[in-house]
């Protein structure tokens, strides 16, 4: 059964390795570059976060949209690799030819996905291993680890985003025993879901910290965690986000009159006199993040999210293949 | 002797169309079997049911002793060709052993490669860019390759030109010879002149039932074409079964499934050939669908 799988991928399976090679080759001398250009800066800047966001790109422009491999490379292996698995050979009925071998349709099924999802899933640990690399340096630049285009496109995530691709282009393949339609159930459902997750989901794997500062003070999470909401809070409970033009109106009648250019503002008015009237008030500030350190975790939980759905889609192809006629 | 396929009231419903209605069918151990009937009777149904491609929403079937079943050693007795020739058109015929040898326990490479090799199908091409009676005969050469001992094939010589349908029949009586009563074969058409040569035992489907089963000499054997006066057949269908009358103003035909002599002497009796028969229970099953029909018994 695995010598019907090598002599069927072992085209693709060349193109792919060929095409991981130039890759790799155009990552590594990138980044290579980058990284003697990152010594130079660490000596000037040493360690001053400032310093390091006023370096301009670390990234030379013509390669800066690496990371995007990792990106598309899942949603193209479940559409050329996952959606015609199984709905390819149904299409043609060649799924005929092999179910009356002497083999079951449950091995069948079983030897292919297994060796295509393994190899979907070698090939982003591959991709995302080297980007991880190169953008280790330019990392340094985002105020967070969590922001779309950076979480997602290193770490481990997108090898859990290839494995759902691929399930998702074998059961949709199944369930309309054709290619066309599933190829386009793997653009739209794997764009659709990527969305929805890291714009809504991703923020609520583990409940947000919420810390409460002094007006007066300030507060800054430590290293690059991910701010959800910040601004300030009144005696009442009353939450206002960060702005004048949100926090003017809300405030005390003898507050505003403290802020400078606003009519009717008394002399000696000042941001200072501000903060201190909104404290005599029993304001508080907040900021509402994910700690830094939460980077892997969510890593974690993002790449369990998308393993478990896989799972649940290669599941369902099974019972379909095994039940369903011919 | 041992029954290759015995089914019992099997029933395929797909939706609110029956594909197959209640059918018994027999078929003894190492005979050639004729399945056949008009487009859309069930034979592929039938066919895709014994090779376990497809289960039956009622009744039974066993082939080769069990029901037919996802499991290596039943499929391992089993060669089927679909009536599409489902081959991977981008491999040679030599890949297809190949990934046969690796399928299959009782494989012979061997075997395949002779065949192939005397009807001058080159190995080292891509099947997809065969002749459709190469496409055929390298299917059927890799169907027997696996050393069935069951064979079902369905419509096989449907697309074929008539050279190409002899020679794919003689391969198949060369296999058949070769497994020595070991094979038993059923193969589908709609038309019975092309298996009149090979096959000896008749399956007969329309409308989605069996309107006759058995062996094709006792058939034969069985039925009489009946000439003679027009006049009431009511005293003959009282001890025969009229299969299908045929009317000039002076004289009737009738084709005739006996139970014991005809004692009119009004009528002569001729012998009937196995396309005469055929027709005639075809055109029976034809009249008849939409109406139930009570379903024949079974012959030999």
């Amino acid at each position: 059964m695995t010598w019907l799988v090598w002599r069927q991928y072992r085209a693709q399976g060349a193109i792919a390795v060929a095409l991981l090679a130039a890759a790799a080759a155009v990552i590594l001398a990138d980044g290579l570059q980058i990284a003697s250009h990152w010594h130079t800066i660490l000596v000037t800047c040493a360690g001053n976060s400032t310093c390091l966001q006023q370096q301009g790109p670390l990234v030379n422009g013509v390669v800066s949209d690496l990371p995007y491999i990792s990106l598309i490379v899942p949603v193209v292996l479940g559409m050329l690799w996952g959606a015609p698995l199984v709905g390819h050979e149904l299409e043609t009925r060649t799924s005929e030819f092999a179910w009356t071998q002497s083999v079951t349709r449950t091995r069948w099924l079983t030897v292919k996905v297994g060796w295509l999802l393994l190899a979907a899933a070698v090939c982003l640990g591959v991709i995302t291993t080297l980007i991880t690399w190169w953008a280790g340096p330019g990392n340094a630049r985002f105020a967070s680890a969590f922001e779309p285009g950076h979480f997602d496109t290193q770490g481990i995530v997108p090898i859990g985003y290839a494995v759902f691709a691929m399930a998702l282009g074998i059961a949709a393949g199944t369930v309309a025993r054709r290619t066309l339609p599933a190829i386009a159930v793997v653009l739209g459902g794997f764009i659709g879901l990527r969305l929805v997750i890291s714009d809504f989901l991703r923020q609520h794997y583990m409940a947000a910290v919420t810390k409460y500062y002094s007006v007066t003070g300030s507060f800054t999470p430590r290293g690059q965690a991910w701010v959800l909401a910040q601004g300030a809070v009144s005696r009442t409970g009353r939450v206002v986000a960060t702005g004048w033009g949100d926090l003017y109106p809300a405030l005390p009648a003898s507050c505003q009159k403290l802020l400078p250019g606003t009519p009717g503002a008394k002399s000696g008015a000042s941001l200072d006199a501000v903060f201190s009237c909104m404290r005599a008030h029993g304001w508080r500030g907040f900021v509402t993040y994910q700690p830094a350190s939460r980077y892997w975790p969510f890593q974690g939980i993002e790449t369990g999210i998308y393993v478990l759905l896989a799972a649940a889609l290669v599941a369902v192809t099974f019972v379909i293949i095994r039940t369903r006629d011919a | 002797m041992s029954t290759a396929v015995e089914t019992h009231e099997l029933s395929k419903r797909y939706r609110r169309v029956s594909a197959l209605t209640e059918c018994t069918v027999t078929v003894p151990e190492g005979r050639v079997s004729a399945l056949v009937g008009p487009n859309g009777a069930g034979k592929t149904t039938l066919l895709r049911i014994l090779a376990g491609l497809a289960s039956p929403t009622g009744g039974t079937a066993c082939v080769l002793g069990g029901a037919p079943r996802q499991d290596p050693a039943f499929l391992a007795e089993i060669g089927f060709l679909a009536q599409e020739i489902p081959l991977y058109g981008r491999f040679t015929a030599e890949d297809h052993i190949r990934i046969g040898a690796h399928m299959n326990p009782r494989w012979d490479s061997a075997l395949a490669r002779t065949r192939l090799a005397e009807l001058r199908i080159p190995l080292d091409q891509r099947v997809g860019t065969l002749s459709g009676g190469q496409r055929a005969q390298v299917a059927l050469a890799l169907t027997l390759a696996k050393r069935p001992r069951l064979l079902l094939l369905d419509e096989p010589v449907a697309a074929l030109d008539p050279l190409a349908r002899r020679n794919f029949l003689a391969t198949l009586a060369s296999g058949m010879a070769d497994a020595e009563g070991g094979l038993t074969v059923v193969l589908s058409s709609h038309l019975i002149t092309d298996l009149e040569r090979v096959c000896d035992h008749i399956v007969l489907l329309t409308g989605s039932r069996v309107q006759l089963c058995g062996d094709i000499e006792a058939l034969l054997a069985e039925h009489k074409i009946l000439v003679g006066p027009r006049k009431d057949t009511a005293p003959i269908e009282r001890t025969h079964r009229v299969v299908q009358t045929a009317a000039t103003p002076r004289q009737s035909t009738l084709l005739v499934r006996l139970s014991g002599p005809v004692v009119d002497p009004a009528y002569q009796a001729e012998d009937v050939t196995l396309e005469e028969l055929v027709l005639a229970y075809m055109g029976a099953g034809e009249a008849s669908a939409g109406r139930h029909l009570t379903t024949v018994g079974e012959g030999s």
